[in-house]
């Protein structure tokens, strides 16, 4: 009986190696996109078939929880070849170690000639690191979404990149509408939350900061503070915009498909869910965030990249791999719409730009922000001091919403939220 | 040789038996309960081998205000919670004691809630306590009042997930407490009804005493429950407005998964430990003084 048992197990692990053969390269590649599982395969097949010898295994774990799965294989030196990196923890990862220096590749091959350097130089940017660390597969950005029936309704004319934030507020007031005259606000001019998507744009298109990069804390300059002024005071004196507690029903976006609100700051990525959510039901469009009184101003945007494990057996084969999926080998029918490729050739072609399919040629603008230089408030830590995620109701978006929904004031806030996110700053910090 | 043949099966067939369990019980209960213990004086991200940091955590949390209005908020939400629940399950149990055509249809959907997914549930609260939009809203309106931010005012946020979390369990609670009520002897309040004892004294002189053991068993399993919060405040408001409803099991879910700070939730979940085992201890000296059972 022991006997049966020693060698059925004996068999299974037999088995097991079987598969191997000598000489062939086996590479891993994690991936959270589970709607990708039929396109990750052809892509597989075909660069299988281009490269024999090479056999690639594509394990996708959903977001809810491939972050921590992923740290424990690098916790066990165990990372597969290619996986995708955030841009919110690359610092943390470049700084562990837990990724493979890319410059030597990207020096000596012709990677420039493909990719935008602007969006690599932007990752480098956000790792906070002097090489190369990840390769960006694609491009977000936040732009200003609005309503062209409203407008017209209104008679406004329709925002343009020349806006300033005087223009944009006199817009809000002229389309903050009580259709039926029931005392109640029909159409806001604006809403918005303390999400990251929604305030940063602003604070960048000012040209001002949250964190002071060469103390690493929260430390919110005189341009970052007028951008959040000049917002809570939409909703607190111009009245143009919600307190957030009363849109709360409301899943963020639905306010814009929803025609509540006439304009929505948010990532460019929500094309694709405005394109399916609002059909024909309303024309639409999007421009860059206006410019704040300081009259510079920096894009807010990041990339999503692959990184390759720093233990990885084959390399060279690796970042071969990972150029293939961040835009070589793949269509642009894998990126969801208002993802910027960071593939010149699928950036460029005449797909991406598609005059008959709302925004129609407002896409052309993503392609000139992704040139555009770009920066982040993301550190480590991040997700803990901004509020996002499981967190979204506290750190500084709580903080935020704090101040709209008249529960604290705008210093008491300010002061408040800075010694909290200064005490998750000093953690990682010192 | 008088001994039966594979005698020494008999002294260790029942630990075969018991193994998986043994086995289960120690890799899913008992090592995790250690390295937890052990992890809470750790400093651990995940991605390297956890750091040894000796009290560091715990004096952490001592000096934290937002750990301090956690801490209270759990026990605020245990005790709506177990009063809540307690109350409300009795309620519907003596409610629902009677024998009328379709009482199993009324008692299935009493405890329909129980089975439901938090998530579900709320979800679907969330609209229905929604500003401008949510019927409760509209209720209040129509009635000339203004309606509260019920998960939006950090002075209400707590109350109105605890209170959704007791509409949620009460069936279940009911279901126990109307055991209890059936099997206490109908004479005795047959006798006290000739006696000329109304609903009233009958109910608060005679049946509450005679629950006594019911009663305090609901209140045991309460008071565990109500640290069972994660699902209802995941789904409705994450902690928030501004740690207003965050409780210690949120807490441990937010620095294990969201932060990666498992070192510090470990030493919140032991925190949690202590408040469960605390209150445990003294439910069942409560117990000890208080509960006689009539036979």
């Amino acid at each position: 009986m022991l006997i049966l048992v020693i060698s059925l197990v004996g068999l299974l692990f037999a088995g097991g190696a079987a598969e191997k053969k000598s000489g062939e390269i086996n590479l891993e590649w994690w991936t959270w996109d589970a709607d990708m599982l039929e396109s990750n395969k052809q892509i597989i097949a075909q660069f299988e078939k281009e490269n024999p010898g090479v056999s690639i295994t594509n394990t996708i774990i959903p977001t809810t929880e491939y972050w921590t799965k992923i740290r424990i294989q690098a916790n066990q030196n165990k990372l597969p070849d290619v996986f995708t990196m955030s841009s919110g923890y690359i610092e943390e990862w470049a700084k562990e170690g837990l990724v493979y220096n890319l410059d030597s590749f990207v020096e000596k091959d012709d990677t420039f000639d493909y990719f935008y350097k602007a969006i690599f130089d932007t990752s480098k940017e956000i790792s906070a690191a002097d090489h190369y660390y990840s390769i960006p597969f694609a491009l977000v950005t936040t732009v200003l979404y609005y309503n062209k029936d409203a407008f017209d309704k209104a008679g406004v004319a329709y925002p343009t990149d020349d806006w300033t934030w005087d223009d944009f507020r006199s817009a809000a007031k002229k389309l903050t509408v009580d259709t039926n005259v029931d005392g109640k606000i029909d159409q806001w001019g604006f809403t918005f939350t303390g999400r990251y998507a929604e305030i940063e744009p602003w604070v960048y298109a000012n040209n001002g900061n949250f964190v002071d990069r060469s103390t690493m804390r929260f430390n919110p300059d005189k341009n970052a503070l007028d951008a959040l002024k000049m917002l809570t005071n939409l909703v607190l004196v111009d009245k143009v915009a919600p307190p957030q507690k009363d849109m709360s029903t409301f899943k963020l976006e639905e306010v814009f498909y929803g025609e509540v609100a006439a304009m929505w700051v948010d990532g460019s990525w929500l094309t694709d869910s405005f394109r399916r959510n609002i059909g024909d039901d309303f024309r639409w469009g999007f421009v860059r965030i206006p410019t704040g009184p300081s009259n510079k101003r920096v894009t807010y945007g990041w990339p999503d990249s692959y990184a390759l494990a720093p233990n990885t057996k084959h390399p060279e084969m690796a970042w071969k791999f990972a150029r293939y999926v961040a835009g070589e080998g793949i269509g642009l029918d894998l990126y969801m719409a208002g993802k910027i490729p960071s593939a010149k050739a699928l950036a460029e072609s005449p797909e991406f730009v598609d005059p008959a399919v709302q925004p129609g040629l407002d896409m052309l603008k993503l392609i000139e922000l992704a040139a555009s230089p770009m920066t982040t408030s993301y550190t480590m830590g991040w997700s803990e001091w901004r509020g996002y995620g499981g967190s979204d109701s506290l750190g500084l978006n709580g903080m935020i919403d704090a101040i709209i929904n008249g529960q604290m004031s705008f210093d008491e806030a300010m002061k408040k939220g800075s010694e909290g996110i200064n005490t998750v700053l000093s953690r990682y910090y010192k | 040789m008088t001994q039966t043949p594979f005698r020494w099966h008999r002294r260790i067939t029942p630990w075969i038996f018991i193994l998986p369990t043994v086995i289960g019980l120690l890799i899913f209960r008992l090592i995790p309960i250690f390295s937890s213990f052990y992890l809470s004086f750790t400093e651990w991200n995940l991605l390297r081998k956890a750091q040894f940091i000796g009290l560091g955590n715990y004096v952490e949390m001592m000096k934290s205000r937002e750990f301090l209005m956690t801490l209270t908020n759990t026990l605020q939400f245990s005790l709506v919670y177990v009063v809540g629940s307690m109350a409300l399950g009795l309620a519907l149990a003596v409610l629902i004691d009677v024998q009328i055509k379709g009482i199993s249809l009324y008692r299935a959907a009493i405890y329909l809630p129980v089975v439901t997914s938090a998530v579900a549930v709320g979800i679907v609260w969330n609209w229905i306590l929604g500003p401008t939009y949510g019927i409760v809203s509209n209720i209040f309106e129509s009635l000339g009042l203004t309606a509260p931010y019920w998960l939006s005012d950090p002075k209400l946020a707590l109350n109105t997930v605890a209170s959704l979390q007791v509409w949620k369990m009460s069936g279940y609670y009911m279901i126990i407490f109307l055991a209890g009520l059936q099997a206490i002897n109908k004479d005795v309040l047959e006798s006290a009804r000739i006696d000329g004892a109304n609903a009233f004294q009958s109910f608060f002189r005679i049946t509450l005493p005679m629950l006594m053991s019911t009663f305090f068993f609901v209140l045991t399993i309460t008071i565990i429950d109500s640290f069972k919060n994660f699902e209802l405040i995941y789904a409705m408001t994450k902690g928030g407005p501004q740690n207003a409803s965050n409780t210690l099991v949120y807490d441990v879910y937010l620095n294990a998964f969201v932060f990666y700070r498992v070192g510090y939730a470990s030493a919140i979940a032991y925190i949690l430990l202590v408040f469960v085992g605390l209150l445990t201890i003294l439910n069942f000296f409560i117990k000890k003084y208080f509960v006689y059972s009539l036979d």
